[in-house]
């Protein structure tokens, strides 16, 4: 029974870190159509974003402070990831709307550049962030033990989930974004600026990859090639559920999450995630527009 | 329009005389490192792979992210028999660690020659028709296939690094020699020329090919498929089978494209597999002219020459930041790569509308 409530906990860790990282996925892919292979490097941003907070705290505030480091550093790196992002959609995505290929394509080239910075920057070794005295160790109960950096990503991922949600579905924004995502002309017939709600919608979205970011960075070490392990699982994640639907990304991270743990009590970790995946591949031959579809008539979807 | 296809056919042509002159050249004494030949070499693999991918990317309008996938497949075969050549048979020192006492039943085909030439075209092209017959008769289209086929690759990549005693794992199978035996060194000189002519031949031969595809019934509808999918469907066209035919033509040109490299190369390991790798191969054709064999060709060449003088040295930093704004540049502003470049957008600078200049592909 602890061993069953263990692996389930993990399994519902690995599925908060997943959906976490596609939740800023399902807005850009979802919602706006495009592309972002290099949401992947900005949750690298975001990591790094923790390690640079937390060496300025170690140089210039006290120490007993230091624990406090993190939460600025989740500011620190939302804000620096939506600034990049509103950036990259000014320069960049703006112009390969309606071209979701080609958006593909560009955004690599742009996570080559990123990763090439991350390596001059902070050099080819990984760093390590010190996770903060408030979160470690765990609460045991019985024989099952949850740690609390665990615990934390949890909270962290509901939180955001709960802001995308208010955001999207009940503030003034998020009605306005919906409305230009529907139906730009329409929607900028009723005056809304459709330019800024793109860029705003999008470097939202990439604000979210970093807050991921530095709740990866709890988990191990970091180096340039962080983001390209968990976008692929994001992406699917994203397609599995329902490309557009927020409920279906929850869903989708979940069952990602949860077959990944539980094959890998079988076997190997990587032999794991082969598995998994060549299962949703053939769930998604079944279901080629995910689990949760918009129901829609039209022929080019 | 006749006489821009000629000059198509004509630029590889020199692309192909400037190759055979290679070897001839590293006799005579001007080129001197042997190395290089080797590097074009596994360039000739590349174009091989680039035609592909332009096949199904450029003229079908499908975007693989997973021949990367294709072309490991085709070197793993390849490499699986070089081993067993070097090894006379005998299992490999992988397996040994990996506990096995005999060969493992998917190594023993590989004892044969002509089974193994078989295999290398006949597994990834076997693979890739059971993915594409489900993947197109369910019609997933567009960004879906892509993000399919990459996490297609990233299974695979997770399998063969995970089945270490079989493949090798992350190390991959090292320590063979190409076909001919070693073509390392000056004293194999001559053995490595036969090599890069068999390669180049084979670049023609699939050069021509593709070219003769294109150029009939068949090519144009590739091309209606990539313009108009649903009215290709309407016009009376089972276009999943089209599809499913290309995808695997292109799947056994980059095993192809596999099998030569791990030749010049000498080993095979799991990078060649992984998603960055594939989206390289994207890279090539895009920067050479999607649409175009020539573009692919060209790409292909070009940015695995500044690849092989950059990436060593001071340069090795900044090349990575050119070659992401290389590629970034070309699909913003560029679609056609530099074959559009020199045949649309030059030419449409001279003449008075410009509007009949940039014709690219949507």
């Amino acid at each position: 029974m602890a061993q069953f409530i263990n692996t389930a906990f993990n399994a519902l860790s690995l599925s908060s870190i997943i959906l976490l990282t596609s939740l800023g996925l399902a807005i850009t892919f979802g919602l706006m159509r495009v592309i972002n292979m290099s949401h992947g490097e900005f949750l690298m941003i975001g990591a790094y974003m923790t390690y640079v907070v937390q060496e300025i705290f170690v140089k210039f505030f006290p120490e007993s402070i230091f624990s406090l480091y993190y939460f600025v550093a989740l500011i620190a790196a939302f804000g620096v990831t939506f600034i990049l992002g509103a950036v990259m959609e000014k320069f960049v995505i703006s112009r390969l709307y309606g071209r979701e290929i080609d958006s593909l394509l560009a955004t690599w080239g742009i996570s080559i550049i990123l990763q090439q910075a991350a390596r001059t920057i902070f050099g080819m070794q990984g760093v390590n962030v010190q996770v903060p005295a408030v979160l470690n160790g765990g609460i045991t109960i019985g024989k099952c033990t949850f740690s609390y950096n665990r615990l934390f990503i949890l909270m962290l991922v509901v939180f955001c989930m709960v802001l995308v949600w208010y955001i999207m579905y009940r503030s003034n924004f998020g009605k306005q974004m919906r409305a230009v995502m529907q139906n730009r002309a329409m929607a900028q017939c009723m005056g809304i600026n459709s330019r800024k709600v793109d860029m705003i919608t999008f470097a939202f979205g990439s604000g979210l990859a970093g807050l991921a970011g530095c709740s990866v960075a709890l988990l191990g070490s970091i180096d340039s090639t962080v983001g390209q392990s968990y976008i692929v699982n994001s992406f699917i994640a994203v397609v599995l559920g329902g490309v557009g639907r927020l409920a279906g990304t929850v869903f989708g991270s979940g069952i990602i999450g949860f077959s990944s743990i539980g094959i890998e009590n079988y076997t190997s970790a990587s032999i794991a995630k082969a598995v998994v995946l060549l299962i949703i591949i053939i769930v998604l031959q079944f279901r080629p527009q995910g689990l949760f579809t918009m129901k829609s008539r039209s022929l080019d979807e | 329009m006749k006489l821009k296809k000629q000059g198509y056919n004509l630029c590889f042509s020199a692309i192909v005389l400037v190759l055979a002159a290679m070897p001839l050249l590293l006799r005579a004494g001007v080129i001197t490192s042997t190395s290089f030949i080797l590097f074009l070499g596994k360039c000739i693999a590349f174009s091989i792979v680039a035609i592909g991918l332009d096949l199904i990317w450029g003229y079908t309008g499908i975007l693989s992210l997973g021949h990367g996938l294709y072309f490991a497949l085709g070197g793993y075969a390849m490499a699986m028999y070089l081993k067993l050549q070097a090894t006379g048979g005998k299992i490999t020192s992988f397996m040994q660690t990996g506990g096995m006492t005999e060969l493992p039943a998917i190594w023993k085909p590989f004892l044969s020659a002509p089974v193994s030439l078989f295999l290398i075209i006949a597994v990834p092209g076997a693979l890739a028709g059971v993915i594409g017959y489900f993947i197109f008769k369910n019609r997933v289209k567009g960004v879906y296939f892509s993000i399919i086929s990459q996490a297609l690759t990233w299974a695979a990549y997770s399998l063969f690094t995970g089945l270490q005693s079989y493949t090798g794992g992350n190390v991959g199978i090292t320590e063979i020699t190409s076909v001919l035996g070693s073509i390392k060194g000056a004293a194999n000189m001559g053995k490595m020329s036969v090599l890069f002519y068999i390669s180049l031949t084979i670049l023609v031969i699939i050069y021509s090919l593709s070219y003769a595809l294109i150029n009939t019934k068949f090519g144009k509808l590739l091309i209606a498929i990539r313009d108009g999918e649903n009215r290709t469907y309407f016009s009376g066209y089972c276009v999943s089978r089209y599809k499913n035919f290309i995808y695997i033509l292109s799947a056994v040109f980059a095993a192809v494209a596999g099998a030569l490299f791990v030749n010049f190369n000498g080993s095979i390991t799991p990078a060649q597999m992984t998603i960055s790798y594939s989206i390289t191969m994207v890279i090539w054709v895009a920067v050479g002219g999607r649409g175009t064999l020539i573009g692919a060709v060209i790409g292909a060449f070009l940015i695995n020459l500044c690849d092989y003088h950059f990436s060593s040295g001071e340069m090795v930093e900044i090349w990575q930041y050119i070659l992401g704004a290389i590629f970034v540049v070309t699909i913003l502003f560029f679609k056609g790569g530099l074959v559009g470049i020199v045949c649309d957008q030059i030419p449409s600078l001279w003449k008075k509308n410009p509007e009949s200049g940039v014709v690219v592909n949507e």
